[in-house]
């Protein structure tokens, strides 16, 4: 492995910072504003992508700036880890923005241009977390990411906007300024003891951390779950879940790629950095934590998958379907055993794939008919036959059919686990996908099989609602032509694929769902499962098909 | 040619602008704005000579200037160290800053600026001075300078801040010079190293043991501890600061709260460590548990008092309580049996980044009531449209004190959690990180009345004073400390090598 | 006991005055006497410093022809307290010219009636 110095990871950070001033200078004129949305994004892609046959021969890009604090760079490193979440994180940010302007436009939103302007920021602070080279500057992008994504969530300016704001602003400073500074402080001063502190990350752990918890593992042991739980309130790993389900307030392109890519991605990626190149997979076996983590994720799996299946809310089922899923990239990282390891980082694009698939669904269901709840679709794939038709192939792969996207990574992690002797996780995981179908199933049976005036009851989400506060996921728009969502009078029309809504948003999803197909059926051809393999080679040790 | 140059620059530091202050008075009648340019010439004066002056200390060695040519331990000694440079330069360049916001913003006249330069020389003279009661005597000049300028806005509730003000700190003060008397007692000195070395058992008393655990030494401490967490306005005797903060015109409010608590911390920091030093606390295990607790107490109960006001500036000052507690908590933290060098930088960092955080957020709150008349948090809906760049700045050294990388607060905060860890006490450490949360709090409040509320459920800030007042000069502060702010957040290491001789002659000898 | 005071009588004297001064200062609503008050305390610290000074069989320290070789009480606190009686005069100037200013705009000296009004504002 040879480092080179370069300003590629850097124009990689900066190319959409550069776009935040050019969209707020352009407010004016919506369709500049919008290309130069796009412009980044292409751009950002273009950058990674450049950088992918260096990093593929093991070559890793490097640059650095002034010393942060005594003995810390601030850094970018551009490794296969990092490549592997900016080049899908840079890739997806390409059709959002596609799918952002007919979305924003589809629904005449307001204050646009700050959407945007924050959008491209918080994409600029995925990659610094990507790249980061040290938990201090990790600890920076993920802050960043914090206050950028803050006005997202709180765009509508309703109440229900700004309480979950200040939800979502509570638990990500807990999780960064509290614990992940304090796990940070911890391994900075762990460190220390023996030799000048270094934080940074190094495939396979950084060494003077295995010393420092011979000599008492408690600091050690307490330090990582700091950093694992400071990055797993990202991840939306249980306990610290509730603030993305009330996030989903925000429009759908940031519940999209932010809250199913982009910011949740770089929690799990934050877990899978403490674990294999802060720690390493022995350190972490050594000190104990791989049950406990590993217990955290198989909890959060089960659980949100069961609070998945009372959702009536479409973007709200979607959201605790997500926190289920995001936790198998921290249950496969969390197993420590290669082949699980393997599977979960292959998690990472694939659930990115086919959750982007669905939420971008729900958006377009959304701008195109205002209908949010489940209970009120029935019948709707009539009136969008390809959107619905991509929801139910994306569903598939949530569920882990085999030929999609999900089915690839899942296998591992269910063989890794059993490999690694604690079958019970991959258990946990089996019970997931059972529910996966449980609870995606009647959404594409109501739209495709049942009409509004025909339909079947459907106990667990209409059972004693009354209990639970009903919330509208984006805000005040369902009042905007007085329609309240649900079918028009006399039933959805029936509308061809070429006709049901923009292509903006149509192009999109189209595209998204065949890549999560190409993902399940050739993941070999795909770059991903290369970039992954690399990964564990050099974290974990050969991976042994 | 620099160093003999540095030799006489502590006198001219602290000479310079208390002589000045005459001429305003005496020339206002002619001209009326001379004042203005006469504060302008010294503070600009006083900003090169301590940057020569800080170059040289930080090349060759400290400068002693001994006053009239007497030597100590009788005569008064001026000391510029690795500390002391750096505080002469925030202050002297601050007072230069400061000076554009009052071109338009005021208060203006004679008095003013007479008054404005007293206060700069008393600040120079706590930063600069070597001997316990001549701090004594700066501390009461800043003191009744500050006084007088709070009582510059000429409203009864002015009046009534500035009193309660001189109540308290006069106090204060009285609480310190008792402190002064016991050690003087005890060593029959007052110059600082001297009197720090007759406590070791050597100096001028030569006594041959150490005095350190003389009961006399330690309610000397006490004395002193408590005199100057008055004027530093720690919790419980900080009620006089959110009445002076709030106030005081706009312009003295940054003055004071960039630097008045800020050097009577710094003063805090001085007797702590060269006068007393660590061994005392060795011997004292107890005045570092109570240093400990007062900051973290404080900084608890600040932020939560801060969340709780409608005022802005009433908020921005409870939140200095909150801050000056985690800057003592560090001081604590600094004097603890395990010598941790992060907790002292820490201290002094965040003191410095507290200075441009603060004296920024006042500024912006300044120019944000001049030209819109808000404020109460109330007020502040929607100000994201009304004023978005001066929103922004509030949002970004709001985020700043929060602690938010990359910023001087996330330095400052760093080390003192760094601090807290590495002498393995948990409680300040556990206290520094949720005090992220804290600021949080009040911090987030104001944003999202900024941003996220709707124009038309924002009532309409009834403008008071000013109408639409802002001027470049209010702009350019705001604009400087938001700078500052955020490119030294990128220069954390050099920071810590700047102050660190400092920290290495206290805590290793 | 007795003795103990005794022999350490000017002390105790100090220590009343402060005790007392600070009383006022708390305790008095009205807004002279706190500024009396304060000015006890300060008193009681000058005759801390006076009484430290104090040498047995000592003259006072002003140097002259045939004093120069004789025990002498120490100068060093003398010159403190006139310093710090100057800063003790000033502060209390002050302090009665912002009492004035409150007279003006509250028509009060009570601390409790001028709270009352701020309240009310």
């Amino acid at each position: 492995m040879s480092e080179v110095d370069s300003l590629r990871p850097l124009a990689v950070v900066l190319i959409s910072l550069v776009a935040v001033g050019l969209i707020i200078t352009s407010h004016r004129r919506p369709n500049v504003r919008e290309s130069w949305s796009v412009l980044a994004a292409v751009g950002k892609f273009a950058i990674v992508a450049s950088m992918l046959p260096g990093v593929r021969d093991g070559t890793v890009y490097v640059w650095r700036f002034e010393t942060i604090v005594p003995h810390v760079d601030l850094s970018l490193r551009a490794d296969p880890l990092g490549m592997l979440f900016a080049l899908l994180a840079s890739f997806l940010w390409i059709f959002t923005a596609f799918y952002a302007t007919g979305y924003m436009r589809g629904l005449d939103e307001h204050a646009q241009t700050r959407f945007f302007a924050a959008f491209a920021a918080s994409l600029s602070a995925a990659m610094g977390i990507a790249f980061a080279g040290n938990l201090i500057t990790i600890f920076l992008f993920y802050e960043m990411l914090s206050i950028v994504t803050y006005p997202l969530v709180a765009h509508d300016e309703t109440d229900e906007a700004r309480i979950a704001g200040r939800k979502y602003l509570a638990y990500t400073f807990l999780g960064g300024g509290v614990l992940l500074l304090a796990g940070t402080a911890l391994v900075y001063w762990l460190t220390m003891v023996h030799a000048d502190p270094s934080i940074a990350f190094q495939a396979g752990g950084i060494t003077e951390l295995v010393a420092a918890s011979d000599a008492d593992p408690w600091p050690a042991r307490i330090a990582f779950l700091a950093l694992a739980i400071g990055f797993g309130v990202k991840a939306a790993v249980m306990p610290v879940h509730a603030w993305l389900a009330d996030a989903m307030v925000a429009p759908t392109p940031v519940s999209g790629l932010l809250h199913a890519v982009a910011v949740v991605k770089s929690g799990a990626f934050g877990v899978a950095r403490v674990v294999l190149d802060v720690f390493g997979v022995d350190l972490v076996a050594d000190l104990g934590m791989d049950v406990v983590l590993a217990g955290m994720a198989a909890t959060t799996i089960v659980l949100a998958s069961f609070i998945a299946l009372r959702k009536n809310n479409l973007k709200r089922r979607l959201a605790y379907s997500t926190v289920s899923q995001l936790s198998y990239i921290v249950l496969g990282v969390a197993l420590l055993n290669p082949l699980a390891v393997l599977g979960g980082l292959l998690h990472m694009p694939a659930h990115a794939f086919m959750k982007l698939t669905l939420f971008f669904c729900a958006g377009a269901i959304h701008v195109e008919t205002h209908t949010d709840d489940i209970s009120d679709m029935a019948g709707i794939g009539r009136r969008m036959p390809l959107t619905m038709g991509a929801f139910a192939v994306a569903a598939a792969g949530m569920a882990g059919m085999p030929l999609l996207a999900g089915f690839v990574s899942k296998f591992y992690i269910v063989t890794g686990g059993i490999d690694a002797g604690m079958a019970i996780f991959a258990g946990a995981l089996i019970v997931s996908g059972v529910l996966n179908v449980a609870y995606f199933w009647p959404v594409v049976y109501t739209a495709f099989f049942e009409t509004p005036e025909r339909h079947d009851p459907k106990p667990i989400v209409e059972h004693d609602r009354a209990p639970f506060r009903h919330f509208v996921s984006d805000g005040g728009d369902a009042h905007h032509d007085g329609h309240h969502g649900g079918p028009p009078p006399g039933g959805w029309e029936a509308r061809s694929p070429l006709t049901e809504s923009t292509w903006f948003m149509l192009g999109p999803i189209a595209l998204l769902v065949t890549g999560a197909v190409i993902l399940g059926i050739l993941p070999g051809e795909a770059v991903f499962l290369d970039l992954v393999e690399q990964i564990v080679e050099g974290a974990v040790g050969g991976v042994d098909r | 040619m620099i160093d003999s140059f540095a030799e006489l620059a502590p006198a001219i530091l602290v000479g310079l602008p208390i002589l000045a202050a005459a001429f305003p008075l005496l020339l206002g009648r002619l001209w009326t704005r001379i004042g203005w340019w006469i504060s302008l010439v010294t503070t600009l004066a006083m900003t090169g000579i301590a940057a020569v002056l800080a170059y040289s200390v930080h090349v060759n060695d400290a400068v002693h200037h001994h006053l009239g040519g007497f030597a100590p331990p009788i005569g008064i000694e001026l000391v510029a160290d690795a500390l002391s440079v750096w505080f002469a330069f925030l202050i002297a360049a601050t007072a230069t800053v400061v000076l554009a916001y009052t071109y338009q913003g005021g208060p203006r006249g004679r008095a003013f600026s007479s008054v404005y330069l007293l206060l700069i020389g008393g600040l120079m003279g706590i930063a600069l001075t070597g001997d316990l009661f001549n701090l004594f005597v700066f501390l009461e000049i800043t003191g009744i300078a500050a006084y007088s300028l709070i009582a510059a806005r000429q409203h009864r509730d002015a009046a009534y801040a500035a009193l309660k003000y001189l109540i308290i700190g006069t106090v204060g003060a009285t609480l310190y010079l008792i402190g002064v008397a016991y050690l003087f007692m005890a060593t029959g000195s007052l110059n600082m190293v001297d009197v720090s070395a007759s406590l070791a058992g050597g100096g001028s008393a030569d006594i041959g043991v150490p005095l350190y655990d003389e009961m006399l030494v330690r309610a000397a401490f006490a004395f002193i501890f408590a005199g100057l967490a008055t004027k530093v306005a720690l919790f419980p005797v900080h009620s006089w600061q959110p009445d002076a903060y709030s106030e005081a015109p706009d312009a003295v409010t940054v003055i004071l709260s960039a630097l008045v608590s800020t050097v009577a911390a710094y003063a805090l920091i001085r007797v702590t460590f060269t006068v007393f030093t660590p061994a005392f606390f060795e011997v004292t295990p107890a005045a570092t548990t109570a240093i400990v607790t007062l900051g973290v107490v404080s900084a608890l109960v600040g932020s939560i008092l801060a969340v709780l006001q409608s005022r802005i500036k009433r908020m921005i000052a409870y939140s200095s309580v909150a801050q000056f507690g985690l800057v003592v908590a560090a001081i604590g933290v600094a004097t603890g049996p395990i010598p941790a060098e992060f907790a002292l930088a820490g201290a002094i960092i965040h003191l410095i980044g507290h200075a441009i955080m603060k004296g920024g957020i006042f500024a912006a709150a300044g120019a944000i009531a001049a030209s819109t008349g808000a404020r109460t948090v109330q007020e502040y809906a929607a100000l994201a449209r009304r004023r978005p760049g001066l929103a922004a700045c509030v949002a970004v050294l709001g985020f700043a004190l929060v602690g938010v990388p990359p910023s001087i607060g996330f330095i400052g905060k760093w080390y003192i959690a760094l601090g807290a860890v590495e002498s393995e006490m948990w409680l300040v450490a556990v206290v520094v990180f949720i005090s992220t949360l804290l600021t949080l709090g009040y911090v987030a409040r104001l944003l999202e009345r900024m941003y996220f509320i709707l124009p038309e459920d924002a009532p309409s800030a009834v403008v008071t004073d000013g109408g639409d007042g802002v001027s470049i000069g209010m702009l350019l502060v705001v604009v400087l400390a938001v700078a500052l702010t955020v490119v030294l957040g990128f220069l954390g290491g050099p920071l810590f090598e700047l102050v660190d001789p400092y920290i290495q002659e206290v805590l290793h000898g | 006991m007795i003795e103990a005071v005794a022999d350490r009588l000017l002390y105790f004297v100090v220590a009343v005055l402060l005790g007392i001064g600070l009383y006022m200062t708390v305790a008095s609503p009205n807004l002279v006497k706190k500024v009396i008050g304060v000015n006890l305390m300060q008193t009681a610290v000058f005759l801390l410093f006076v009484t430290l000074a104090f040498v047995e069989g000592g003259s006072a320290p002003v140097v002259s022809q045939e004093a120069v070789a004789g025990r002498h009480a120490s100068p060093l606190p003398h010159v403190i307290v006139l310093t710090a009686i100057v800063v003790g005069v000033a502060v209390t100037a002050l302090a009665l010219v912002l009492i004035i200013r409150l007279y003006v705009g509250f028509e009060s000296l009570r601390e409790d009636v001028i709270q009352e009004v701020r309240r009310n504002d």
